[in-house]
Parts: C-alpha cells; sequence; structure tokens
C-alpha cells in the first residue's frame, strides 16, 4: 500500500500574528505520506487543516505567519528551500487542488492557456507541444472533446467540469504528491463520486501520494488509507481508516461520528431514527488553547484529573481500549499504529 | 395521493410551473429561451409531518420552496396553503400567509441584517403582525422565542456578528418562529455548518416540529440529513418531483434510477461497507433546465433507458412500499405521450 514517504512532516507548527495576538494554528503535527498512498486529514473549520497544508507550500503570507518545523518532500526540506526553489518543486513536486473550481481557475483565460501555462512553466516545451499534452490531460480527467474544451472559458463548463480542469491543471507535471483541500465539497454528491473515482484511477496509475483534507468522514471512509483528525490545531487521533472511524479512541472523534446522521440508520421500536448525539459547544479559539486537552472543555468524559492542566501526548492505543474484538488481532505486525491525544483511554496513560 | 381528506392536507401544489425567460435580447428578454426551474409539481405536504426534498443544485428544489410561499410567482398550475389559492391571495390575505408560512435560509451571515441587534431581528415580525402591544411584551416574548431556540435570553441586545454559525441560525429560527407560523420551509438551513453543529440544528428542528406542531418542508441536497428529519421524502430531478414516499421506504429501497444512483454516490462513515459498495455512476453532467429531454426527463443518463422513455412522458404512481410514487416506466408506463411536430416535440396538454 505504501512505498517509500513522498513527504515527511515533522513537528509542523504554524503562529499567525492576528489583531487579538498570536493564535496557535498548528501544533506540533507530524505525518508521512506513502507513494500511492491517501492521508485523510479531517477536522472542523478552524482546526487548522487546511492552514497546515498551505505552510508546506510555501503559501501563507510570511509577515502574520510564522513556520517551524520540518516537511521532507522527497528528502527536501520544503520549509527551508528558498523561494526560487519552492517555485520549481511546486508543480512537479507538489499539485493542489482547491474548494471551489470557480475561483481557482482565471475566468478571462481559456482552460486551455492555463493548462499550458503550467505545462510550460515546468519543462521545455513547445507550444504546440504543451498543447497536445493539455488535450491529453482533459481527456485523461474526462472531460468530453478536449480539443474543443481548451478553447472554452470557465464559465462555458459545469462545476463537475471545472474541477476536473483543475485537477488536470494539477497533473500536469505528474506530481507525486497530490494536496486536495475539499476538493469535492462544493459539489453534488453523483459528481463528487465521480471526481473520487477519477483521482483514485489516477493515483493508481502513477503512484502518487494524496493528500485529502476533507469534513466529510463519509467520503474518508471510501478513498483514505490512513487518518489523522485535526482539533484545535492538534492532531488527536490517527492510524489507519479502519481504527480510526470503527474504534475511535479520542472522545471527539467519537463525537463527530455520533453527530453524523446515518442514511442507513435503522428506526428505533417507535419507527423513530434515535437523536443524534452532539458535540456541545464550540472549538476553542486558536488565540485563547486550554492549557491541558485541547477538548476539554466540550468533553463528555473527562475521565482523568490531567485532562484539565496537562496536554495528553499522542500515545498508541492499546486495542482493547479502543473497543476491538479478538478478530480484528491479524496481522498485527504490519499494522500502522493507532494513536490517540487522550488520558480517557489505556493507550493514553500507558 | 388521492385518499387523503383534504384537511389532512396544509400545502399543496397542482401543476407547479416556475419558468424565467433567458438569454433574450432586450430588458424584455424577446426571443430567448425558457428555463424551467420547476416543471409541473404535484405535491402534497400534510399537517404535522417533516418533508424532506433533495436533488442535485440547479433541480428546482429551492425555486419550489420559493414557489409555494409565494416568494417567486408561479407561471403555471397552483398552490393552495390550507385551502387558500396562494396565487389569488389579496394583501391582506397574503401578509396573513407570510405569518403562517416562514422560512429558515442557507446562509446564516448573509440572512441576518448585520446592523441590528437580536432583538430588533426576532421582533420585527411581532411588529408587522401586531402579535404583542408593547415594548415590554415584545421584549417577553423575544425571550421566550431565544429559550425556544436554545440561547441565552441575555444575547438579545447582541450583533449577528458576535455570534457562530450555528448560533445565528438558532436566531433565523426563533425569528422565523416569531409569527407562530404552521409552515416552515428550511432551505438548505444546515449546509453552511459544521458537522457537530448541524447535529444541534438538526436535533433543534426536530424538537421544534414535535413540540410546536409544525409543518416543515427541508430542503437539502444532504441525503442522510433529509433521511434523519423527514417523515417522507420528495426527490427533484430537472424540476420535477420524480419520486416521493415515506422516509424509511424511499431511503432503503428507491424505485426511481436516478434515486438509486443519488443514495448510492453518498459516502457513509463506514470503511468496510464503502470498500464493498457498488456505486452507480452516473454519466454526464444534467441536462440544462432550458433544454429538457423529451419524454422522459431522466432518459439521457439512465441506465434502464427503453423504449416508451423517449415517447411518454412518466406521472407518478404506486411503486414499492405503500404510499411510496415514481415517475418511471420501469414500474409500467403511465403518462403523457409526446408529440412530435415538425417544429420540435412538445408534450400533450
Amino acid at each position: 500500500m505504501s512505498g517509500d514517504p513522498v513527504l515527511e512532516v515533522e513537528d509542523l507548527r504554524v503562529r499567525l500574528r492576528t489583531p487579538r495576538g498570536p493564535a496557535e494554528v498548528v501544533n506540533g503535527l507530524s505525518y508521512t505520506v506513502g507513494a500511492g498512498e491517501t492521508v485523510a486529514v479531517v477536522g472542523e473549520s478552524g482546526s487548522g487543516k487546511s492552514v497546515s497544508v498551505l505552510a508546506l507550500l510555501g503559501l501563507l503570507p510570511a509577515r502574520v505567519a510564522t513556520v517551524t518545523g520540518r516537511a521532507l518532500l522527497q528528502g527536501e526540506d520544503l520549509l527551508t528551500m528558498p523561494p526560487e526553489r519552492l517555485r520549481q518543486v511546486r508543480g512537479p513536486g507538489a499539485g493542489m487542488v482547491f474548494q471551489d473550481p470557480m475561483t481557482s481557475l482565471n475566468p478571462v483565460l481559456t482552460i486551455g492557456r492555463q493548462l499550458v501555462e503550467g505545462i510550460r512553466a515546468h519543462g521545455d516545451v513547445s507550444k504546440s507541444a504543451a498543447r497536445t499534452r493539455a488535450a491529453e490531460l482533459l481527456r485523461e480527467v474526462g472531460l468530453p472533446d478536449p480539443e474543443k474544451a481548451l478553447d472554452r472559458y470557465p464559465h462555458e463548463l459545469s462545476g463537475g467540469m471545472r474541477q476536473r480542469v483543475v485537477i488536470a491543471i494539477a497533473l500536469s507535471n505528474s506530481p507525486s504528491l497530490l494536496i486536495a483541500d475539499e476538493a469535492t465539497t462544493a459539489l453534488d454528491v453523483t459528481v463528487q463520486a465521480q471526481i473520487i473515482d477519477l483521482v483514485e484511477k489516477l493515483q493508481a496509475e502513477h503512484g502518487t501520494g494524496v493528500i485529502w483534507i476533507t469534513h466529510d468522514l463519509g467520503v474518508v471512509a471510501g478513498i483514505a488509507d490512513r487518518v489523522l483528525v485535526m482539533y484545535g490545531g492538534r492532531c488527536v487521533e490517527d492510524g489507519t481508516v479502519d481504527d480510526v472511524l470503527e474504534r475511535p479512541a479520542h472522545p471527539y472523534t467519537r463525537g463527530l461520528l455520533g453527530s453524523l446522521p446515518d442514511l442507513a440508520a435503522p428506526a428505533g421500536p417507535d419507527g423513530e431514527v434515535p437523536e443524534l448525539t452532539t458535540v456541545p459547544g464550540l472549538p476553542p479559539p486558536p488565540t485563547d488553547l486550554p492549557p491541558g486537552c485541547v477538548f476539554w472543555p466540550r468533553c463528555p468524559v473527562r475521565a482523568d484529573p490531567r485532562c484539565e492542566t496537562e496536554q495528553p501526548p499522542l500515545a498508541v492505543v492499546s486495542r482493547a481500549a479502543a473497543g476491538a474484538t479478538a478478530s480484528g488481532a491479524l496481522e498485527e505486525g504490519s499494522r500502522l499504529p493507532h494513536r490517540a491525544a487522550t488520558w480517557c483511554t489505556e493507550g493514553g496513560q500507558g | 395521493m388521492n385518499d387523503r381528506s383534504a384537511s389532512d392536507v396544509l400545502v399543496s401544489a397542482r401543476g407547479l410551473e416556475v419558468h424565467f425567460p433567458v438569454g433574450g435580447r432586450g430588458l424584455r428578454g424577446r426571443g430567448g429561451g425558457v428555463l424551467r426551474a420547476v416543471d409541473g409539481v404535484d405535491l402534497d405536504i400534510l399537517r404535522g409531518e417533516t418533508l424532506g426534498l433533495v436533488g442535485e443544485s440547479g433541480c428546482g428544489k429551492s425555486t419550489l420552496g420559493n414557489a409555494l410561499l409565494r416568494l417567486v410567482p408561479p407561471t403555471g398550475g397552483t398552490v393552495t396553503f390550507d385551502g387558500a389559492d396562494v396565487t389569488s391571495l389579496d394583501r391582506r390575505g397574503l401578509k396573513e400567509m407570510r405569518r403562517r408560512a416562514g422560512m429558515v435560509f442557507q446562509d446564516p451571515f448573509a440572512s441576518l441584517d448585520p446592523r441590528r441587534t437580536v432583538a430588533q431581528t426576532v421582533s420585527e415580525p411581532l411588529e408587522v403582525h401586531g402579535l404583542r402591544s408593547g415594548k415590554r411584551e415584545r421584549a417577553a416574548r423575544v425571550g421566550e422565542l431565544l429559550e425556544l431556540v436554545g440561547l441565552d435570553p441575555a444575547v438579545a441586545g447582541r450583533y449577528p456578528h458576535e455570534f457562530s454559525g450555528g448560533q445565528r441560525q438558532r436566531v433565523g429560527i426563533a425569528r422565523a418562529l416569531a409569527g407562530e407560523p404552521d409552515f416552515l420551509v428550511c432551505d438548505e438551513a444546515i449546509a453552511s455548518l459544521d458537522v457537530s453543529v448541524q447535529a444541534q440544528v438538526l436535533n433543534l428542528l426536530r424538537r421544534l416540529q414535535r413540540q410546536l406542531g409544525l409543518t416543515l418542508l427541508f430542503i437539502s441536497h444532504d441525503l442522510s440529513a433529509v433521511r434523519h428529519i423527514s417523515d417522507r421524502i420528495a426527490v427533484m430531478y430537472l424540476g420535477r418531483v420524480v419520486e416521493i414516499g415515506p422516509a424509511a421506504a424511499v431511503g432503503r429501497d428507491p424505485q426511481m434510477p436516478y434515486t438509486q444512483a443519488l443514495l448510492s454516490a453518498v459516502p457513509v462513515p463506514h470503511p468496510a461497507q464503502e470498500r464493498a459498495r457498488k456505486r452507480i455512476v452516473l454519466t454526464g453532467d444534467v441536462p440544462s433546465p432550458s433544454a429538457v429531454p423529451s419524454g422522459c426527463r431522466f432518459r439521457t443518463r439512465c441506465p434502464y433507458v427503453f423504449e416508451p422513455c423517449d415517447d411518454v412522458d412518466p406521472a407518478l404512481h404506486a411503486a414499492g412500499a405503500p404510499g411510496q410514487l415514481a415517475a418511471c416506466h420501469l414500474h409500467g408506463v403511465v403518462g403523457t405521450p409526446v408529440t412530435r411536430t415538425p417544429e420540435g416535440v412538445t408534450a400533450d396538454p
């Protein structure tokens, strides 16, 4: 499933200067993305998930953002790279797909022109060769009549087709890493299914590592190998998709999963679907994080006195604590660790 | 649909059409085409039920919600609200209907006036409809309403920017409830909220519906949320209701191929289920509502398309569970034959 790591992030921290004082938006994030692997980063708005990838690619304004830590893209540190080198790396190294395909495309340039620009910026290619390559890319992402589409403007395409164009641009230099930030959030479910299929197909063909940022745990279940749950700028839980979604260990992850309406939920004895469990309250502002566990102010468990005062480390969850059954114990050695940052399980205490 | 007595039905649409002129020249748009946002909808909303209305963007679900409240004028068909024809109401009748039918909008950032306090926003309907005379009575009622939606009455003096999205949506709901309505249209009311906050608002709406005996039209693209909150679900495609029925039946055993595809595309948060799932991936895009296909409007994307689909515009008829209706020839060819003329294709009147 995962080959050599494409990206290794170590202790990434982002601090932003705001009118309300310094905001600690990302606090010590570490993860790796292997070739051909999909890592999903989930969390609600303000959890720091988008800022963490913007920081990787040097897309945060230096005036307000302080980024520390290490982020090795195929061995090269993105965070200490000179801007000139970073610009070279962005296309062939890491492609990015943003949420809104209308705002990530230039409305006054044809699609062909935008694709050709990307291709020629990173390779010594003639205009006509770049155009041929652009048409190929559009065919690859499933745009009907690609030759004609090159001469069209973004507004002439539907939302799903526009997002395909954005993906084509992101893939135009065959990056080893693709970052999709809420890439299907603005799309209808049927179109979302098409785009997910497309990314999975392209990933299988090219062995691209994918970081998929989303708040939609349903999408995560379908595409991710590994999941990282963010809350208050910290990773509060990570592990394989099965561990995190089926045996969540952190009270926040449990709350998040419990608050999802289930399409297949069986009706209760009175013929009613049971009420959703909710996480009361709101996430803490990044300018004023609690001293202990970031989730403490909203946590329904609070099983340990340290919860309020001491930050829990990200520690391996014991299988019993996460409610695993005996049948889940096979292939123990090859499994990725399932970790959670909480004092409320045996894993946290051990 | 016909076996219900009229008193069970609060809101009813018959052959409802909302067509917009598009692409013409000049101010009057002469010579342009017609965008069929709502194109022949028959719908009954029963007293005290929550009807979920789902469909993809551009299917006309918001326009239908607006047309039911006469926020956009229908270009054809009828809407009745509690027995009265909504399209022919005079000013007084319309004002009374506005009190009895409220709306909760999608974006709580855009739907509240940033320069008015919560108290001003929530008490406006009280003044307009003369429901409470005197400042003190109104203030007391505002406090009650805020409590009803789970806000501290002490926040009445604050401005919208001081609230989070979920709290603002609660203010929007409090305002919609101020006129003591019978009917509430919630148009994508949870779409702009975070997952954990969505659950809070869904629970609130369900509790209010029970407590106040409201009739709810819950418009959303989120099938899981609709399935959760609704008694019945109606599915729209290109301006038409193509399937309707009890929420459990439509959710478990959809009869219209479009509903089947839509449901199969909804991701669920269970990895094993997701891996095992067979998605029905529809090819192509939704046709433009200004060029609706003849016959069945889903035929251009339907995996089961067969001979009558070109020629007969399917009507909603019984399919699947009791109370479930689908507009699909797979359950028997029922509908209006298409006439072909040299000028083009039209449906028989």
